[in-house]
């Protein structure tokens, strides 16, 4: 009997578990809205007034929301979108029109999907016909038809504005900003852009129709606010069905931010970057962690998530070196300090690895040079080097220059870190002489 | 009702002018063709000569004026057209109806006999003519038979009750007296009597016939046909004749194809009928078929009928003149064609575009609300696109323009004139504005009428394709780019009566440029011809746009007319705001002044200004809803709005940027006070960077870590990258000037 109630609950663990990663990958992995954007209250308001006005009032808008990459504006857009969508007033009338300058990659395409999106007369099925030509016209007398008071106002996003002020003539932004500018039928244009420079961007006609309106996506947070975000983040809400688990796990999670170390990998963390995404990640790794048998995240999940999100790429890739290889880096790292970072080539870096072998080596042997030719290329491929720009494939392989992408600190770290490394070729490393 | 017979039979020829020996048998239908028989050629056979009148409603809408007087209900008129064919088939005649021909000054009879049309006028398709009677050998009273002839168009006649019942009861009464053959094919004329409105009059003449032939009902397969036929080409228009033809050749595949599909269709349909007839005259969908758009009425062209061709009303009517085609007897066959070139247009299921969409946004469900307090009020007008009711601070300009463009109006010559200014002067409303005031003196009749056209340079593709919007623009044609110049070229070239000034204005003139620049020497060059009467008012943001841009030909071609926008002076931008708030109380004096100067500082871009106001009533409605305050628009509202349209966002982007993004713009300032150079390579950087994070007490970064940061300042554009994969061999320029960053630095 009492086996089995024991059975019972540890099945209930796991299934909270279960919950508990379901709710939080939700979170992290952006498939649902925060309730309230954190940190962008004011932007939020003013965003979603401006949107009513266009909806509610029919009066014409043009705004750029910017902020850098993971700071919120999609969110911000998706929440106002939403709020307004809530409101019965403006749902049944407003149209909206979502692009992506990553997928719009030309006024032509632009076009067609705008065409589509609007469900004009023109499109049949999931098509659009006629020719860039006949579409711009044809929108455009569309547009031009309507009037502020009896027309449904058209709410235009534009992801990734910057982009589509590369497109030929800016034709696109210049009718958009045109259209709200004049009477015709009200339209809401909005931007989001990571480029702080992105009003320089727009040619001076264009510029001068946009209204300079410009939401900055920042949030000027500090610490204490980040921790207390973390907290938010990782605990559960009170709709969670085990209320006692809930509880511990909120608990847990208290005593998580309040701890040390996790405090000092927060503040780190922080240090490197406000974005929610780098946070997510982190939080994430330490979440896939947590199973039944382990059902709270410990100070060393979030320690051992950290040393993963801020790995250093190029020295692992050390790691994965033979010695000859890594000699060869080290005979490279020698003549960048006699050269003050002077390109090379192989002939110098061969020159350098005999010297070593001659006077120090006890257990690398010697290899032929086609061996070592190859080892030299092997780096090449794994651009650990590259050709100096300019000196092109006419040189001779032997003679081609070279230049290293590794710093110091990251070879010798790397050397530390290689597991059996001979001590000679350490202590060769270490030395001030090559 | 002899007569029928025996016409039918061949036997009897008709006298020219003979009475008809049934007066009280009339016939008329809406779109009648009526015909005077004559001679019955033996052999021919079966072929009538005939003469073609048509009623006032088949008169295309915009002739009818030409009349001048309101026709008499039972007026017709003569139709002459030389393509119309003088003969017909004459097994499609249904009935007689009489014509009296009155002399033009004649009142028409009140009390005329009601079946009896008359007819003074001849039409032959451009104007109303008198008919000269001796030369159309017509006698005061004609009788004359209501000939059905080509069968469908699709043009419907108008579901006239009187009209149908009185056709039907000729068919009914003939069919009756007809016996066997005839009779049996009533049914099938009830079936598509029922797709009239007189069709409740129908099913008791129908069914009191039928019973008074019970034997004939076998034989309705075999000739349900005829009739439907005969139903169907009262249905003709005399114009049509000559379209159809051509018609038939073009698609006689689609054609055959979709009438074989009907027709099979339709027999089911009849079968149907034969099991239930009575149900026939329940189904309401035959009143539609019948009723034709008020377009439809009126529509002569080709283009016109095929754009409609796709509607839902259409559809079904369409079907059943497949059905006409498809049940012809063989022996009118001259017609057939003609019937069949309907279906080939709707049976088409594949999607394509459609010619004639209207381009449109839908309409809001709920209206717009009116504002609400005196600052939504003055929100609505400070708005650019309002248009305000008079242009202050251009008074200069517009009387230049003005008088430019209506001299050349008035001497109905051509002339350029080249409108430069930076944006937001006040160039294209200008334009607009004198245009508006020309239109309303034209209208007033102080100056001859003129056409005004428009194109943008921004709002095209490519800059030939101002040919066709000036093309479409002018005579509503659409052509590919080159013919439309051609055309353009043609019609600005040769002389032609009557022929009004074109007011051509060319906005974004900069961008029409090519590069052999045929486009604006067109443009310029079409005014200086003798018969253009072309005035082209072309706009551009550059002054010096001629000499810089344009080849000596085409300067030479714009000539010296040129007028310049200066940028709006503070005092003008103050008066423009005053004057469009008009009387609206919400701004105070000096928060105008402050708006003004600030931007006739900067730009003097009216529409800055503008929008700047307009942002300044937000912010004060916000801060009134914290703070009650005097409700109007202070300095301190119209300064933050200055701040947040104004400042330098690159200063607030740096100072929320994270600490090691801080500390490597730092970094990067003091490598290059290092270098003396305004570029580093990111190796460079990274070893002052790191140095910084010792001196600050931070844990060193990694180099993944510092290249992430780097990336970061480089995509928000503070820094400026290389755009490859070098590594560590980056070079990194700043995007800022040095002191922008120290000073955003500094506060922290």
């Amino acid at each position: 009997m009492s086996k089995r109630k024991v059975k019972d609950q540890q099945l209930t663990v796991g299934q909270c578990v279960c919950q508990v990663h379901r709710i939080l990958r939700e979170r992290f992995c952006f498939q649902k809205l925060p309730s309230a954007p954190v940190g962008l209250e004011s932007q939020h308001k003013h965003l979603l007034e401006l949107l009513k006005r266009t909806a509610i009032h029919g009066e014409s808008n043009s705004v750029l929301i910017v902020g850098p990459r993971g700071a919120g504006k999609t969110m911000l857009l998706k929440s106002v979108l939403n709020e307004l969508l809530d409101v019965k007033e403006v749902k049944s009338n407003i149209l909206l029109v979502q692009l992506n300058g990553l997928l719009q990659t030309d006024d032509r395409i632009a076009l067609k999907e705008i065409t589509r999106q609007l469900n004009l007369e023109n499109v049949v099925g999931d098509k659009v016909f006629g020719s860039f030509a006949e579409n711009l016209a044809f929108l455009l007398e569309a547009l031009k038809k309507g009037d502020r008071s009896s027309s449904r106002p058209v709410l235009f996003t534009l992801d990734e504005f910057d982009l589509f002020t590369h497109h030929k003539n800016q034709t696109l932004l210049y009718n958009l900003f045109d259209i709200s500018q004049s009477a015709q039928t009200p339209v809401a244009v909005v931007g989001l852009t990571c480029r702080v420079d992105v009003l320089e961007l727009l040619e001076k006609r264009v510029k001068s129709r946009f209204s300079h309106r410009q939401i900055q996506a920042l949030s000027p947070m500090d610490f204490p606010q980040y921790v207390e975000l973390v907290q938010q983040q990782l605990s559960l809400p009170q709709e969670f069905p085990d209320g006692r688990f809930a509880h511990e796990w909120n608990n847990s999670v208290k005593a998580l931010c309040e701890d040390k170390s996790v405090e000092d990998v927060l503040r780190k963390h922080f240090n490197l970057s406000k974005d929610f995404r780098s946070l997510h990640m982190l939080l994430f790794l330490a979440l896939s962690c947590v199973t039944p048998s382990n059902p709270t995240i410990k100070p060393s999940l979030l320690l051992e998530a950290s040393r993963l999100c801020t790995m250093d790429c190029k020295a692992n890739m050390l790691h994965g070196l033979s010695i000859l290889e890594l000699c060869l880096i080290i005979a490279m790292k020698h003549l960048n300090d006699h050269y003050q970072d002077e390109p090379f080539n192989f002939e110098m870096v061969y020159n350098e690895f005999k010297k070593f072998l001659q006077r120090k080596s006890h257990s690398v042997h010697s290899f032929e040079k086609p061996v070592v030719i190859k080892a030299f290329e092997h780096l090449q491929q794994l651009e650990l080097i590259r050709p100096v720009d300019g000196s092109a494939s006419r040189t001779q392989k032997e003679y081609q220059l070279m230049k290293l992408l590794l710093d110091h600190t990251q070879v010798m770290e790397a050397l530390q870190r290689y597991p059996q490394c001979p001590t000679d070729v350490k202590q060769w490393a270490t030395s001030a002489f090559g | 009702m002899s007569r029928y017979f025996t016409r039918l039979k061949m036997k009897r020829c008709y006298k020219w002018g003979g009475r008809p020996s049934l007066c009280n048998r009339k016939f008329k239908s809406c779109y009648y063709e009526y015909v005077v028989l004559c001679k019955p050629d033996c052999n021919k056979g079966k072929w009538a000569e005939v003469q073609w009148f048509v009623h006032f409603s088949e008169v295309p809408y915009n002739r009818r004026k030409l009349l001048g007087r309101t026709p008499h209900p039972q007026e017709i008129f003569l139709y002459e057209d030389r393509t119309c064919d003088g003969e017909i088939d004459a097994e499609t005649i249904i009935g007689s109806v009489e014509v009296e021909h009155l002399p033009p000054d004649a009142s028409f009879p009140e009390t005329g006999q009601k079946g009896t049309l008359y007819f003074k006028l001849c039409w032959d398709t451009k104007a109303f003519k008198v008919v000269d009677a001796e030369g159309r050998h017509l006698d005061d009273k004609t009788p004359l038979v209501s000939v059905s002839v080509a069968p469908t168009t699709r043009v419907l006649p108008t579901p006239d009750a009187t009209v149908m019942k009185r056709a039907l009861s000729v068919t009914l009464s003939r069919v009756s007296a007809s016996a066997g053959k005839l009779a049996a094919s009533e049914v099938e004329s009830g079936h598509s009597a029922s797709k009239l409105s007189a069709s409740k009059f129908l099913s008791r003449r129908r069914r009191g016939s039928c019973d008074s032939t019970p034997g004939v009902r076998k034989k309705l397969d075999l000739n349900s046909e005829f009739l439907i036929s005969v139903l169907l080409f009262c249905t003709h228009r005399a114009e049509e004749l000559p379209e159809v033809s051509e018609q038939t050749d073009i698609t006689p595949r689609s054609k055959r194809k979709s009438a074989r599909l009907v027709s099979s269709r339709i027999r089911k349909q009849l079968n149907l009928l034969n099991a239930g007839e009575d149900q026939v005259f329940e189904d309401d969908s035959g009143d539609e078929c019948f009723v034709p758009s008020k377009k439809d009425a009126g529509s002569t062209s080709e283009d016109e009928e095929s754009g409609q061709a796709e509607s839902e009303d259409e559809g079904i009517s369409v079907k059943k003149r497949r059905l006409a085609a498809s049940c012809r007897t063989p022996r009118s066959s001259r017609k057939a064609p003609a019937s069949a070139r309907t279906p080939h247009k709707s049976s088409s299921k594949k999607p394509r575009t459609p010619r004639h969409a209207t381009p449109g946004i839908p309409s809001r469900s709920l209206p717009a609300r009116k504002p609400g307090n005196v600052l939504e009020e003055a929100r609505a007008r400070l708005h650019v696109s309002s248009v305000p009711d008079s242009l202050p601070c251009r008074e200069q300009e517009f009387q230049d323009i003005y008088s430019f463009v209506e001299s050349k109006i008035v001497g109905g010559n051509g002339g350029c004139m080249y409108i430069s200014g930076v944006p937001g002067t006040g160039k294209t409303a200008t334009v607009h504005e004198v245009i508006r005031c020309l239109q309303h003196a034209s209208e007033q009749d102080e100056l001859p009428s003129f056409r005004f056209i428009e194109i943008n340079g921004m709002k095209m593709t490519d800059p030939h394709q101002a040919y066709v919007q000036i093309l479409q623009k002018l005579t509503n044609q659409k052509a590919t780019a080159d013919h439309a110049a051609a055309l353009l070229e043609k019609r600005f070239s040769n002389p032609a009566p009557q022929k009004e000034t074109t007011v051509l204005l060319v906005d974004e003139l900069d961008l029409l440029w090519t590069k052999k620049q045929n486009v604006m020497y067109n443009l310029f060059d079409w005014p200086t011809r003798r018969y253009a009467r072309l005035v082209v008012l072309a706009i551009a943001n550059t002054m010096d746009l001629p000499e810089r841009i344009m080849i000596n030909r085409v300067a030479s071609r714009l000539g010296l007319t040129r007028m310049s926008f200066q940028p709006y002076s503070f005092k003008q931008l103050q008066q423009i705001i005053t004057s469009r708030l008009n009387q609206v109380k919400a701004f105070e004096e000096d928060a105008v002044q402050l708006v003004s100067r600030k931007v006739a500082a900067l730009s003097g871009d009216a529409r800055r200004c503008l929008d700047i106001c307009r942002r300044a009533t937000e912010i004060c409605e916000h801060s009134s809803s914290r703070q009650p305050g005097s409700g109007l628009v202070g300095m301190a509202h119209v300064m933050e709005a200055l701040d947040e349209m104004f400042s330098s966002s690159y200063i607030s982007a740096i100072r929320c940027a994270s600490t090691q993004e801080q500390l490597f713009l730092r970094a990067v300032i003091a490598e290059f006070r290092r270098l003396g150079l305004e570029e580093a390579t990111f190796q460079q950087v990274f070893v002052q960077h790191r140095a910084l994070c010792r001196m600050e007490g931070l844990q060193p970064i990694s180099v993944s870590e510092g290249l992430a940061v780097c990336q970061r300042l480089g995509t928000s554009r503070i820094l400026l990258l290389e755009p490859s994969r070098l590594d560590l061999l980056l070079r990194v320029r700043l995007n800022v000037s040095q002191d922008d960053v120290l000073y955003a630095l500094k506060e922290d």
